[in-house]
């Protein structure tokens, strides 16, 4: 009884991987296949939010929900951005956005074949069936934060410090002296 | 082992697409959202090799952690380079800039 009801679990869950996993690269096909900016902004926010619904799956639950609520804020905000930026915004002028298509389809093909026959042919090690509760991955996380990778989390942490300053200042108008 | 094929084999197909979307679009956002679905397919790879490789290993939920970072980074850099290319010449087309060249 105890061994089907693991192995009914195992399917449903297989099921929901290759379900979720069908969706996220759906919406991510129609990112670049629409001409509208929002409907692309909205579409990579909803591959984002797949992908953190497998995370969740996979038993990550920090790292699930952290997923969804970072892309659903930068999402939004690229969408605010693409409004502004885009010479058609609502792609109603039905315009070529694209270039070199021939050589982009080729090597995203040839990258995404090498990759899954990486992936087909590895002789990967014992499969681990369980992993530790949600309580136990948050304080053993935040140990190896605090602990090991301390200063990986600093490096981060100056990184982004550094990326606010720079994209300031990078963003500020441009003045030329001699106007004045 | 079928699971950890299948989350990998998702991971490599998002990755191509973000490859197409990152070398064929004209406009900045549009590449940034082509190198946005790079990371993100790097960072579905890592959870799996968490998950069912290594799941008391959590150097490598770290390493999601700072590829998260390297999301928002790229976003809100690639943004101020926008906002100023917007400012001074009043676009964000990438064929035109072959003038930072001159």
């Amino acid at each position: 009884m105890g061994g089907n009801f693991i192995i009914v679990m195992n399917i449903i869950r297989l099921s929901i991987l290759i379900i979720l996993g069908l969706g996220a690269i759906w919406f991510a096909w129609r990112v670049f296949m629409t001409s509208s900016m929002v409907r692309s902004a909205l579409s990579l926010l909803a591959s984002m939010a797949i992908l953190g619904m497998m995370f969740l799956v996979m038993e990550a639950e920090f790292l699930g929900v952290l997923q969804i609520m970072m892309m659903a804020t930068e999402m939004s905000i690229m969408a605010i951005f693409m409004m502004m930026y885009m010479m058609d915004p609502g792609g109603m002028g039905n315009m070529d956005m694209s270039h070199q298509k021939k050589l982009s389809i080729g090597t995203s093909l040839v990258a995404g074949a090498m990759v899954i026959v990486a992936v087909s042919f590895s002789n990967w090690e014992t499969i681990a069936t369980e992993v530790p509760t949600p309580a136990k991955q948050n304080y053993d996380l935040g140990m190896e934060l605090m602990k090991r990778s301390m200063m990986i989390f600093e490096t981060a942490g100056t990184s982004i410090l550094v990326a606010m300053i720079v994209s300031t200042a990078t963003a500020l108008p441009f003045k030329n002296k001699k106007d004045d | 082992m079928i699971e950890l094929i299948v989350v990998l084999s998702v991971g490599a197909v998002l990755f191509g697409i973000g490859i197409y979307g990152a070398l064929s679009q004209t406009n900045l956002v549009m590449i940034m959202m082509g190198i946005e679905l790079m990371l993100g397919a790097a960072m579905l790879n890592l959870v799996a090799f968490w998950r069912y490789l290594h799941p008391e290993e959590y150097s490598i939920q770290m390493f999601v952690l700072v590829g998260m970072t390297v999301m928002a980074l790229e976003a809100a850099v690639g943004f101020a380079i926008a906002t100023q290319r917007f400012r001074t010449k009043g676009s964000v087309e990438m064929e035109e800039a072959s003038d930072l060249k001159e």
